[in-house]
């Protein structure tokens, strides 16, 4: 994972604090403010090391840079001033909604200007007829299928995180969700994106219209990491709600027969609108705080939804039930009416936050693989477990083949933390050998940096690089993220050379 | 296990000596399949780059849902190997001809009647592989479903009309067929025929496709059995015969009946926001994706229909030429400038010296 | 989340409990959803994550400036937060010693101080207060908009106090202010008990739990209000009192603290403890004689109510769902306005220091009561009732006295 931070991407890891300002650094912070307050009086703009250190890092806090500033824009226009007053000024801009990434998004970079998008929260326009929904970017995932919900209607991608993380946040990482064998993910579920480029330039992709001239690039902005254009706002589309849903709530006594019975139902031609698993320890974990009644027993759990009219779900959850009997199923319940089917998602919902309670940090990885070999990959965690010294919960998108082992550590001690970093790329490099990805939903960040080089070649990742450049030219949009450069490549390849492996040979080395 | 990366093979080899060649010469090249679709877009001038022998079906797990084959692969053989199976491509391509291939069914980026209700090529695409102007060989996305790693280029290359590269394979996921289909005929105006199907498009109905033409909508239900019984109990209409509904669905995908018959007149495609009402135009109208598309045989000025289609927030594509339609008139609505200057950028990533199909997309690059 | 916390903070039992708070921590952003500051302000220095972040910057040694006491201010303390967390993150626990220490590091300008002391002064002796708020009500009309405001309405006659003695009996803790605010408020709460049997006893040595003087930075007083209290209460509790019943929650959660809060005082760490776990919100005493009560009410329910939960209910006594169903039994169907999980704005002093995110929410408040329709609003704390009833003209009473209408006939 992140080693390498300290070497080509800054003083990402715990010591950023100790690093005083530079005096460059200072010289261009005034030039900076100065800038901004002739040019955007109206926005609130955050100093000092007091007020920028909680906007020093997201929600993975082992990573951690203090900004040069954090602007606070109440509107469009006043984003645009920053962007162009940064631009003149060279100074890097790091989007940020909710601040809830799991992979370093919305981390800070060296010397960067953090454009805080929490305040642009209006809801434009809900269109019932046309099914749409027009939003700022601030606009948290769930409030839209709150607005939406007087018209039946709502918007579908659900990450566990749709309470807190925002619209805007959710088209930068293509963000997915517990719904999406159905539903889609976030690119599914967008039509039409306003986004104001690192120049200064309103840019408009994809449109109301089921498709735009040229090349698609609404579909190769949604997942960019904000690293083309800071998006202003959303067009997103609403569907009808589905009359019923039932979630079928199974136990099984080890997670290889799970993972069969998922990949059993899918074979069977169903796709439920959501099927999802958690081992042993993530269902002891979130039971402490929701209360769900899960089956403590259980070596794992498995969440399955059925959504549709009356008829049809009846019809769906039989054919569940079937599939789940003739794979060793310990016990199969199905919710009896909304309030317990909301009860058993909400465990699964905040499975992750609730790690919280187990130890004081963790990493939540993020690989997706073919769903067959889901139970190859749990064992491989498991016998990780030992060889790292650490627990690993498990928590995933069954029907996805997305899984969130989650690693827990103590951040305090810094050997846990490297076990940790080593357990995680370790999982990833599985992932990408299973024939799967190192990021289903979470995004790169500055977390899988590393792992990057693993999954791609120096000319796929070379060919990112340009792609990056042709939106943004300075680079200066979220621009150490997402894309490793070559030299950490060739320095990942030699930790990995010195540590006596060297797992992909085929890596240009400088 | 990973698909194994391959980067070199007598066809690769061919192909890639070829794009150098064209390369060093500072010529062109014009990337051929099936030659099913070579009259959609902006005439291509250059020699072919045909890619049809890169042929053949790489990977297929009915329980994974996705399927990976090479460009060249007919679309025919890629259906009914996965109908076999009870699975779709969901998004419904036209073939426009026997000889349509996978790959230039992702480069075109068409789909057909199921696209309102279950998507675009591009949301079912997972991963590609393709040949950049220097010959490399680079794989984006992959099998899985979802796949946040680099930036999203798999579903850049759909209908992208073979300007960024040459598509050596692609990963697309599938979906089971449905258990039950029924089509309804209801007799209706237009403007009560859009306003009708974005209503229902707003309600828990299976629909699966939409086509209004002559005073006549046409819907059809797809999903559970109980799913599409209630529908039909609730809607209305009148039942369809199944062959009929098929015969008709299908003509629709594949443009056969008379409506799209090669003409004078050019067709047009019109794509608008799905509530748009009817459009002010002259000539005759087949309408569909709940409202989305629109098709017009209309006698207008091209200035005039793509006034048309942006004033009411969408675009309008020459789709067919007719035989009086005027030469050089480019085939898609003009792409606005900043959007245009970062796409002329970004052909240059895959295609610095402009190789792969110049122009068909936008006479500027 | 990591922490390095100075090693002399470490050794204090303070910095031990924060320390143990902090690394519960997993900064996943889920609190800012659900604060309704961060959804005012958009600043993540104004919201659980930030705050908690400000606190962790302090109790490592890092500067802080005035900056830091001012964004802790303007918590609710509502600790929705709390809720939302699923790492189980005791956020009001932490709030406290950041507070705490943020004033010893930038203490407030001596006119604020000032300010303060009169105000605690003035708010807990009825002997002040009492007068004082009669004649502003008098004077509503005429005053300026800016102090008409803060000023309750005169509320409905109180009734009686029942005379009957029960074998189970019960001491009410009555407050500073509401006996003066809403005297009925108590005395409904003693009649509908002695529907269920339970006798009402009263301290009159008793006074304020104690919030108004934390509120306020006096925490010296505040513990002196609870050792007061607890002397008090102990004679009744020895006599065979089987719970203190707070009918404003805020109150009770003050009580629920007590034993944490004197966990140090060795005269009265364990008797904190018992009057903690003693203490009892009237929803919590009612609850098992609701079906029963129900089929004795002689007066028809009123139609139109709608139930405002205060924080102190949902979030700090963590009670939900209960009022609502109490009021179920009785036939009437309490709507909750949308965002039924956010403040009101009362949270005790804060409407008179932070006027302007007060009255944000609590017109955000009125408007969502207004939404349902209801022609009473119904909550469960004396600063609730207050604080909304300024803001809209539907009558806003406690629940209790819903109750008490239906039972006793008692107008509302």
């Amino acid at each position: 994972m992140a080693q390498a931070m300290t070497t080509d991407a800054g003083s990402h890891h715990a010591s950023a604090l100790d690093t005083p300002p530079t005096s460059a650094g200072a010289q261009l912070r005034a030039r900076l403010l100065n800038a901004l307050q002739t040019a955007v009086p109206g926005c609130q703009v955050l100093t000092g090391e007091e007020n920028l250190a909680p906007y020093e890092t997201d929600a993975l806090p082992v990573y951690r840079q203090l900004p040069l500033m954090v602007a606070l824009p109440d509107d469009e226009s006043q984003v645009q001033g920053v962007l162009r007053e940064c631009r003149r000024l060279g100074v890097p801009v790091v989007p940020r909604g909710g601040g809830t990434s799991l992979s370093g998004g919305a981390t800070p970079m060296p010397n960067s200007l953090v454009l805080s998008l929490a305040r642009l929260t209006r809801v434009l326009e809900v269109d019932p007829l046309a099914r749409t929904a027009t939003v700022q970017p601030g606009v948290r995932n769930i409030r839209i299928s709150e607005v939406a919900a007087p018209y039946e209607l709502y918007y579908a991608p659900d990450p566990s995180s749709q309470i807190a993380c925002t619209i805007g946040g959710n088209v930068a990482e293509n963000a997915g969700g517990l719904h999406c064998l159905k539903y889609g993910l976030t690119v599914h579920n967008i039509l039409r994106v306003k986004a104001i480029s690192m120049d200064g330039e309103v840019l408009e992709f994809g449109s109301l219209a089921p498709d735009a001239p040229g090349l698609d690039l609404l579909a190769l902005l949604i997942g960019s990491e904000g690293m083309f254009a800071v998006v202003t706002e959303i067009t997103v589309r609403l569907i009808p709600k589905p009359p019923v849903a039932k979630l079928v709530l199974a136990s099984f006594d080890d997670v290889e027969t799970a993972g069969d019975a998922v990949a059993a139902i899918i074979g069977e031609g169903i796709i439920p609108a959501g099927l999802e698993m958690m081992d042993k320890p993530a269902i002891a974990a979130v039971e402490a705080f929701v209360h769900a009644g899960y089956d403590q027993e259980a070596a794992a759990l498995l969440l399955c939804e059925a959504d549709g009219n009356r008829e049809e779900v009846a019809e769906e959850v039989a054919r569940i039930c079937a599939v789940l009997q003739r794979h060793e199923v310990r016990d199969v319940q199905v919710s009896s009416n909304e309030a317990e089917r909301l009860k058993w998602w909400s465990g699964r919902k905040n499975a992750l936050p609730a790690a919280g309670r187990l130890a004081p940090d963790y990493f939540c990885m993020d690989g997706s693989i073919p769903r067959r070999a889901i139970g190859k990959l749990l064992k491989r965690i498991q016998g990780m477990e030992e060889v790292y010294g650490l627990q690993c919960l498990n928590v995933f998108h069954a029907g996805d083949g997305n899984l969130h082992p989650l690693i827990l550590f103590d951040g305090n001690d810094a050997d846990q933390l490297r076990r940790a970093e080593d357990f995680g790329a370790d999982i990833l490099e599985r992932c990408v050998e299973l024939g799967g990805t190192i990021t289903g939903e979470h995004g790169v960040g500055i977390e899988k940096l590393n792992s990057m080089c693993v999954q791609f070649t120096p000319a796929e990742r070379e060919t990112f690089l340009a792609i990056k450049r042709a939106f943004d030219p300075a680079g200066l949009l979220n621009a150490d993220k997402g894309i490793p450069t070559h030299a950490r490549c060739a320095e990942y390849g030699h930790m990995h050379v010195s540590g006596g492996r060297l797992p992909f040979p085929d890596i240009e080395r400088f | 296990m990973p698909l194994p990366a391959v980067t070199s093979s007598p066809v690769l080899e061919r192909l890639r000596e070829q794009i150098g060649a064209a390369r060093a010469a500072g010529g062109m090249l014009r990337i051929r399949g099936g030659d099913s679709k070579s009259w959609y877009g902006n005439p291509v001038p250059g020699p072919v780059l045909d890619v049809r022998d890169y042929a053949g079906v790489v990977a297929y797990d009915p329980a994974e849902l996705v399927i990976t084959a090479r460009c060249g692969t007919p679309l025919a053989e890629i259906e009914a190997t996965i109908a076999q199976n009870g699975q779709m491509l969901p998004f419904e391509p036209p073939h426009f001809g026997p000889t349509a291939t996978l790959g230039g069914c992702i480069a075109a980026g068409l789909a057909g009647p199921r696209r309102a209700y279950a998507g675009a090529i591009r949301d079912y695409v997972l991963g590609v592989t393709i040949m950049n102007a220097r010959g490399e060989v680079m794989r984006f996305g992959g099998q899985v479903m979802k796949n946040v790693a680099g930036y999203d280029v798999a579903r850049l290359m759909a209908g992208s009309l073979g300007t960024l590269g040459v598509i050596l394979d692609v990963s697309l996921r599938l979906l089971p067929v449905p258990v039950a289909t029924h089509s309804l005929r209801f007799v209706m105006d237009e403007n009560q025929a859009i306003e009708t199907l974005n209503h229902w498009a707003g309600k828990p109905v299976p629909m699966s496709a939409s086509a209004w033409h002559e005073g006549e909508l046409l819907l059809r239900l797809s999903g559970s059995k109980a799913g599409v019984q209630s529908a039909i109990a609730q809607l209305g209409g009148d039942l369809v015969a199944d062959d009929g509904s098929t015969a008709y669905w299908q003509a629709l995908r594949e443009q056969t009946s008379d409506f799209f018959a090669p003409s004078a007149t050019a067709l047009w495609r019109i794509a608008v926001p799905p509530t748009t009402p009817a459009l002010a135009l002259e000539g005759a109208q087949w309408l569909e994706w709940g409202g989305g598309l629109r098709w017009w045989r209309t006698p207008e000025p091209a200035a005039e229909i793509r006034r048309v289609a942006e004033r009411a927030g969408g675009h309008a594509t020459l789709f067919r030429r007719g035989t009086n339609t005027e030469g050089g008139l480019p085939a898609f609505s003009s792409i606005p400038g900043p959007l245009a200057a970062i796409q002329r950028r970004l052909k240059a990533v895959f295609d610095p010296t402009g190789i792969f199909n110049p122009c068909r997309i936008d006479p500027r690059f | 989340m990591q922490t390095r916390l100075q090693q002399a903070m470490r050794e204090t039992p303070e910095g031990e409990e924060a320390e143990a708070i902090l690394r519960k921590c997993v900064h996943c952003g889920f609190c800012n959803a659900t604060c309704p500051t961060y959804q005012i302000l958009g600043d993540e220095l104004d919201g659980p994550r930030g705050r908690i972040y400000l606190i962790k910057q302090m109790l490592e040694g890092h500067a802080t400036s005035a900056d830091t006491r001012q964004h802790l201010d303007r918590c609710l303390t509502c600790r929705n937060c709390e809720t939302t967390c699923p790492a189980g993150v005791q956020y009001g626990r932490l709030l406290e010693t950041g507070r705490r220490l943020a004033l010893k590091r930038n203490p407030r300008s001596l006119t604020e101080q000032a300010m303060r002391r009169a105000l605690a002064a003035f708010l807990h002796t009825g002997v002040l207060f009492t007068p004082v708020l009669r004649l502003g009500q008098v004077l509503q009309a005429a005053l300026p908009a800016a102090v008409a405001d803060h000023i309750p309405a005169r509320r409905p006659a109180a009734g009686v106090w029942p005379r009957m003695t029960h074998e189970r009996k019960v001491i009410l803790l009555q407050g500073c202010v509401q006996p003066a605010m809403a005297p009925n408020i108590n005395r409904a709460t003693a009649r509908v008990l002695d529907q269920a049997s339970i006798q009402v006893l009263r301290a009159s040595a008793a006074h304020c739990c104690g919030a108004i003087h934390q509120h306020l930075d006096f925490e010296a007083a505040s513990l002196a209000d609870a050792r007061r209290n607890i002397d008090a209460w102990w004679p009744l509790i020895e006599g065979g009192a089987e719970a203190i019943v707070s009918n404003a929650s805020g109150c009770g959660v003050a009580l629920k603290e007590y034993g944490h809060r004197l966990r140090n005082d060795p005269h009265y760490a364990r008797k904190a403890e018992q009057i903690s776990a003693m203490t009892k919100d009237i929803a919590e005493v009612l609850e098992p004689h609701a079906a029963q009560l129900a089929q004795e009410a002689r007066f028809p329910p009123p139609a139109g109510v709608a139930f405002h939960p205060p924080c102190t209910l949902q979030h700090g006594l963590q009670i939900r769902g209960k009022v609502e169903a109490i009021l179920a039994a009785f036939g009437i169907n309490a709507r909750l306005p949308h965002d039924a999980h956010l403040c009101c704005g009362s949270a005790g002093t804060y409407s008179l220091f932070q006027p302007e995110l007060s009255l944000t929410l609590r017109d955000e408040k009125c408007r969502a009561l207004t939404q349902t329709g209801a022609t009473c609003v119904a909550t469960a704390n004396i600063g609730c009732i207050a604080h909304l009833q300024n803001g809209t003209a539907i009558p806003v009473v406690h629940w209790i006295e819903v109750i008490d209408s239906v039972l006793c006939g008692t107008a509302l």
